[in-house]
């Protein structure tokens, strides 16, 4: 059952309390704290742990990618496709790489699994595109990011 | 029956039954590396041990066997502790390379270790390292990973019947080899891979080409020759990958051969036609069903026809051809082929002292119980043959005459035709197909058809609807 709310006449006519609430948002408004950024002139920093546009970590010129497979098997969204190959001075290494980032959740589960250090999320959080992309092997050996 | 105990369990035995298989039989794993139930047992790994009320020391399971009244512990703490050192041990010398090892995922070592050894690692001097080496066209050896289990050792030696393998040096510098450092002779090779419990032997043919649990396991048969060997195939995304052994002990036990392994890939070979076809000025093109249906009939209509079976095809398939063959081509001789020289059962031999036979075909048998006679020569007149095949029976000379093709043809088998009608290959249908001991065994289907191969029983429907007459007619307008 609706409860009426017991109210003074006072209350009942409104110009009253709109006034009231007029008062807290004026003073919001010039005074308090803004928490929007002009974007893209200003940028936020985010956390070192943000998880964005992904990329393979490269020791001494050498991508660390053994091709073991483990992160398209972890990977929930299935985006990540690789290929296997065998090279001089490297026993198995991906012949392509490829991850379908429209596919992608980034939950960092791929980073998470690699036994060697070689999938990274990137705190890069610009990815959008107007066409449906697939970052290649290529790509992904651009080191762009710290971690 | 006797009746032994182990971990508190009675377990009936048969006498000579060693301890993992009773503890098998009770659903109890004995965790092994060197025993396998097709070779001899040599004791060599340790990792078996139990314990047995009333003797002092551990025994290995695999070298005991069970009697009566035995009391056997495979979980108490003494037993555990062996484990875990055995497992440390081997592990001494065992690179981590698990992320490049095509063995990685079906690993007994890499099974084991997580379910009876240490999570640690206290060796810290240098590993004994080796170069990879190639033994030949099927097999990679890694000796890196090797844990002179000496499985492969005792398969040359018992199963192959070649002591190929044999380990040089002793103690640490044990080094599994061929005597000769020359590649392997046998060929039965595969299996090397198949016992090997590490990634030290691996395939070739299979290597960096998937991880393993990616891949669907499907039990089938063998259509390399009439023994018809247990097989697995392993598929994803339809594509096969490799086929591996499956035990099955009245025919193969656990082996099979080499050409049997790599059978498959024909199957998904570029040069195999998946489109209908027919012959049009002057050479075979890809041409819609009806097209190559029509050109089919034409080239048959009002000649003598002899009609090919080959004994790739499954009891189903020559049933279906045997009843439907009087009403689709009247009058018409029917044989079936399959080797060249093996025109009957009784032709067909062991061709080696393991497993092969000497008809190539795996249904001969089959057809000769359903009353199909082996070709000799064509009959004399022939004019046009229509062959049926299911992609292995070897084709007889057609001495030019106008020939249709149904089933599995390469582009360069069928050059000649005037029409190929595209079936399936053993890895796309279900059947039966009858070994040369007369066992009925049972193809299983593996993967979608490739391309627009259809199965025998709706080709022929597709020849049924089709009228003669317009066909002649549709045949002679478009070609
Ligand atoms: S972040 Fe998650 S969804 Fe994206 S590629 Fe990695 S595992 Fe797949
Ligand atoms: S190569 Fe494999 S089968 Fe042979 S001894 Fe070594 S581990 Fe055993
Ligand atoms: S399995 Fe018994 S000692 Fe190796």
């Amino acid at each position: 059952m609706l409860v009426e709310p017991k109210t003074s006449l006072l209350q009942r006519l409104y110009v009253i309390e709109i006034a009231k609430g007029m008062m807290i948002t004026m003073k919001n408004f010039f005074f308090g704290k803004k928490v929007t950024i002009q974007y893209p002139e200003q940028r936020r920093t985010y956390s070192d742990r943000y998880r964005g546009m992904h990329y393979i970590k490269v020791t001494d010129g050498v991508e660390n990618c053994t091709a073991c497979m483990l992160c398209p098997t972890v990977c929930p969204a299935e985006c990540i496709h690789i290929e296997a190959g065998e090279r001089e001075g490297k026993e198995k290494y991906p012949v392509t790489f490829e991850i379908d980032v429209l596919r992608c959740c980034f939950c960092g589960m791929c980073e998470e699994a690699c036994p060697k250090d070689a999938i990274k999320l990137s705190t890069i959080y610009e990815m959008s595109q107007p066409v449906r992309e697939v970052y290649d092997k290529e790509f992904l050996l651009e080191q762009r990011g710290n971690k | 029956m006797p009746k032994c105990i182990i971990d508190g369990r009675e377990v009936e035995f048969t006498p000579g039954q060693n301890l993992i298989e009773v503890a098998k039989s009770a659903g109890i794993v004995i965790p092994g590396f060197c025993y396998h139930p097709g070779l001899s047992v040599v004791a060599q790994c340790r990792m078996c041990a139990v314990e047995i009320e009333k003797m002092p020391k551990l025994q290995t399971a695999c070298s005991t066997a069970a009697t009566e009244g035995m009391v056997v512990k495979t979980r108490s703490e003494r037993v555990k502790d062996a484990q875990k050192s055995v497992m440390e041990f081997l592990l001494i010398n065992h690179p981590l390379d698990c992320p490049i090892c095509d063995k990685a995922g079906e690993c007994d070592l890499q099974d084991r270790s997580f379910d009876y050894g240490s999570p640690y690692q206290r060796y810290a001097e240098e590993r004994r390292t080796f170069e990879d080496v190639d033994m030949g066209p099927v097999i990679k050896k890694n000796m890196n990973r090797c844990i002179h289990c000496t499985r492969c050792i005792r398969f040359g030696d018992e199963i192959a019947g070649i002591r190929e393998m044999v380990a040089i040096h002793r103690g640490n510098s044990t080094e599994i080899t061929t005597l000769t450092g020359l590649p392997l002779e046998t060929e039965y090779a595969g299996n090397y891979a198949d016992i090997c419990p590490t990634g030290s032997l691996t395939l070739k043919d299979f290597r960096f080409k998937k991880r393993v649990w990616f891949l669907k396991k499907v039990p089938t048969i063998c259509e390399g020759c009439s023994r018809g060997c247990s097989l697995e195939l392993h598929q994803s995304d339809n594509v096969i990958y490799r086929c591996v052994a499956r035990e099955n002990l009245e025919v193969n036990k656990y082996w099979i051969c080499d050409e049997g392994r790599f059978n498959f890939h024909y199957v998904q070979a570029p040069e195999r036609l998946t489109e209908p076809a027919a012959r049009q000025g002057g050479s075979l093109q890809s041409a819609e069903w009806s097209v190559a249906v029509a050109k089919a009939k034409a080239t048959i209509v009002d000649k003598k026809v002899t009609v090919l079976v080959g004994s790739d095809l499954t009891q189903e398939e020559a049933l279906l051809l045997k009843e439907l063959a009087p009403k689709h081509f009247p009058g018409a001789a029917m044989f079936h082929f399959g080797t060249p020289g093996i025109t009957a059962g009784q032709h067909d031999a062991p061709a080696d002292k393991i497993l092969k036979r000497t008809s190539k075909t795996s249904n001969l048998h089959g057809l000769e119980q359903l009353g199909f006679e082996g070709l000799v020569t064509l009959p004399r007149g022939t004019e046009a043959v229509v062959v049926f095949r299911g992609g292995r029976a070897t084709l007889p000379d057609l001495g030019g005459l106008a020939t249709v093709g149904v089933g599995v043809f390469t582009a360069a088998e069928a050059e000649a035709f005037q029409a190929v009608l595209p079936g399936l290959t053993f890895t796309e249908k279900s059947g039966t197909i009858v070994n040369f001991e007369g066992r009925e065994q049972q193809l299983k289907r593996v993967i979608l058809p490739l391309g627009q191969a259809k199965p025998l029983a709706e080709i022929l429907t597709m020849w049924a609807n089709v009228g003669a007459a317009a066909v002649v007619a549709r045949a002679g307008a478009k070609v």
